[in-house]
């Protein structure tokens, strides 16, 4: 654990967290006896690979899943000990979700999908918060649109108004980048820094470097169990960074020698002779996937 | 505020696929549509009956001819004669205030160019006063006229209109069925008497109807007016006794004629509505449960599609309660809204049947309305529970992974 987080007062703290799935005879650990302290005002990414249990630890420390055994506290309370009338509580006032997804209801536009949490409050409200909200984002002017109308960036956008809306202490974020392009998802960890400048706890869950190096704390999980817990400085962020750089560089540069060779690129051909690029070698453009509800 | 909130969710979800809630509201759309129509039909032609035998008075005994058991089997009858009019208006004492014989049948009256299909009433003097039924113009038959089978009519108020017009009708000759009359009077608008329109009918004295019109020996009904209402029961025993006695009925033999009173008329009337009413809510009873199946139906499909919005509702702070309540809610506006239709259906239904027959009344009482939409209100939440449990019952993390 790094020194930053044992010195300030954790918003979340857990212990000894397990997860188990039983598929059948067998048991999946998808926690393996995870501690972790997350302090107000930390910004906190989570990496790992695919199936390494950190996803299962986010929906846990959000209280949306309840650990097989363990303790987690929000704040100094027991969250095991509270009802799901008292969990459905701390996750609507305490608590902000961004999904990789977005998963915004389609048939509503911006200003309701954002006014959702304000519901589940029970008590009246104006749109003028949910306007607030989007105008944090960036996204008052849009604010009649529905999911259908935005593009992959501004739906994330509207989800993160979304989370921040009823004012929540920490914000947790599952691969929040996962279904933009770079440039939508580096303006979107902005928003997110913008967020953590302002005084909200941040956790994050993503599997790409460039994005996790941007928090100030990095814990890698591995089969379960957190393997790493690091402070991210300046020195290290930049390495990273320019290491991805350059292999994006590099990538670029191998594009061009094969365009100039007078060689296309298909990927994922299903003619006779495949691809014809290197192995492990894939220039493809991501298309945002809005996962929204009808 | 929160639950008006849910209520406008519940709405926008069902715009959403209004076309599949309109669909799955069918049958619902036709059970209501079944009870509004139904329950309109049958207190209207109640309604219309009780009417038409409050125009008889409270006083009146109406006696038919009857049935009776011959070789196992119930025959027709025709037992009741002229002069069993007579012997009750002399025999009844002080029980029975007057007695008016009839004879209805129908048939074409003619002047000139002009005619009309009537109804034709062989009656006495009697009938006139015991109906407290006048002429406006002109005089109603007399005894004389019954006498001696007169060949003389009196005519409604609107056969008068219809044949003549605004010209006088007294003294001008008429054909009835090809016979010639001559017009003694016109009477009063009237409306109804005892189930006959009044003013469509022609009155021809009894005899002549019987003898000299229709060829029958034996009368279609009595009019007995009682003394007085407070014993009428009296007023029923005496008749029956002055009847089995002129009709040589045994001790053990059935009466060979009907006596109805008003009261018993209603409790009748009242028998048949149960039994119709029985019939027609059975049959929206299977509709509102085959509708009640299309909600459930559609109700599965909603909670399956929304999974992942569950999930985020869950997620940003819903508690299983306000799930529950979002899907019941839904059901239960699908199940309204489909009410409302059917109440429209069935009114419209009513009217088309009432429009094209031209015999059945159409009465819907404003309870039958509400009554209609708490059920369909009823049924639409009942039909709800499962999915709206299934719903509620959802895994958030489980939920927010569903593809």
């Amino acid at each position: 654990m790094s020194q930053e987080s044992a010195n300030t007062h954790p918003i979340l703290q857990a212990a000894q967290l397990r997860k188990e799935y039983r598929m059948g005879e067998s048991v999946v650990h998808a926690l393996d006896g995870v501690d972790i302290a997350i302090g107000a005002g930390e910004f906190v990414s989570i990496t790992g690979s695919s199936g390494s249990g950190k996803s299962t630890l986010m929906h846990i420390l959000g209280c949306l899943d309840r650990p097989t055994s363990g303790m987690l506290a929000f704040k100094g309370t027991l969250v095991s000990r509270m009802s799901d009338r008292q969990l459905a509580n701390l996750r609507n006032k305490n608590i902000g979700f961004v999904f990789q997804t977005f998963n915004l209801i389609n048939r509503t536009s911006a200003i309701e999908n954002v006014m959702v949490p304000l519901i589940y409050t029970r008590k009246s409200f104006s749109r003028s918060i949910a306007l607030e909200a989007l105008d944090k984002v960036g996204l008052k002017n849009r604010a009649k649109h529905t999911p259908g109308e935005l593009s992959g960036g501004e739906c994330q956008r509207v989800a993160i108004a979304r989370a921040i809306v009823n004012s929540p202490e920490v914000i947790l974020a599952d691969e929040p980048t996962g279904n933009l392009d770079t440039r939508t998802g580096t303006s979107i960890m902005e928003t997110f820094r913008s967020l953590h400048e302002s005084g909200i706890t941040i956790v994050l869950v993503t599997h790409e470097m460039d994005v996790a190096v941007q928090a100030n704390r990095m814990i890698h999980m591995k089969d379960g169990k957190i393997v790493e817990d690091l402070r991210v400085d300046d020195e290290y962020r930049n390495y990273v960074l320019q290491a991805a750089q350059s292999t994006q560089h590099e990538l670029l540069r191998a594009k061009d020698r094969m365009e100039k060779a007078g060689q296309k690129h298909r990927v994922g051909s299903g003619e006779p002779g495949g691809s014809t690029m290197e192995p492990g070698v894939v220039i493809d453009e991501i298309t945002p996937d809005r996962g929204g509800m009808d | 505020m929160f639950y008006l909130r849910i209520i406008w969710m519940a709405l926008r979800g069902l715009r959403t696929n209004l076309m599949r809630s309109m669909l799955a509201t069918i049958g619902v759309i036709i059970g209501v549509g079944a009870v509004v129509s139904a329950v309109s039909i049958l207190q209207g032609s109640e309604k219309y009956f009780l009417d038409q035998f409050e125009s008889l008075g409270a006083d009146k005994i109406m006696v038919f001819n009857g049935q009776q058991q011959r070789g196992g089997r119930a025959m027709a009858v025709n037992s009741l004669k002229p002069e069993d009019a007579q012997v009750l208006a002399d025999e009844g004492g002080d029980l029975i205030k007057a007695v008016a014989p009839q004879y209805t049948g129908g048939g074409q009256i003619k002047y000139f160019r002009k005619n009309a299909y009537v109804s034709i009433l062989g009656a006495t003097p009697g009938y006139a006063e015991i109906n407290d039924y006048k002429p406006v113009r002109g005089s109603f038959i007399t005894r004389e006229d019954v006498r001696s089978s007169a060949m003389v009519v009196v005519l409604g108020h609107k056969v008068a209109r219809e044949l003549f017009g605004a010209l006088p009708a007294e003294g001008k000759s008429v054909k009835i069925n090809g016979k010639s009359f001559t017009v003694a009077g016109v009477m009063e608008e009237r409306g109804t008497i005892g189930f006959l329109e009044v003013d469509n009918q022609i009155i021809i004295p009894l005899s002549t109807a019987m003898d000299r019109m229709f060829g029958s020996k034996y009368l279609t009904s009595l009019i007995v007016q009682c003394a007085d209402t407070q014993k009428l029961d009296a007023c029923i025993e005496r008749t029956k006794i002055i009847l089995r006695q002129e009709h040589n009925l045994k001790a053990g033999d059935e009466d060979d004629f009907i006596t109805l009173t008003q009261e018993q008329f209603k409790r009748q009337l009242k028998q048949v509505a149960i039994i119709f009413a029985v019939v027609f809510y059975s049959i929206a009873g299977i509709s509102m449960v085959v509708g009640g199946i299309g909600i459930m139906n559609i109700m599965m499909v909603s909670v399956t599609e929304r999974t992942r919005e569950i999930g985020v509702r869950i997620a940003v702070g819903a508690r299983r309660i306000d799930i529950l309540l979002q899907f019941l809610l839904e059901a239960g506006i699908i199940s309204l809204f489909g009410g409302a239709l059917g109440v429209a259906c069935g009114m419209a239904m009513g009217d088309l049947l009432s429009k094209i027959t031209q015999v059945l009344q159409l009465y819907t009482p404003a309870t039958t309305i509400i009554y209609a939409l708490v059920m369909a209100l009823v049924v639409g939440i009942i039909s709800g529970i499962y999915p709206a449990i299934r719903a509620s019952n959802l895994d958030p993390v489980m939920a927010l992974r569903y593809e």
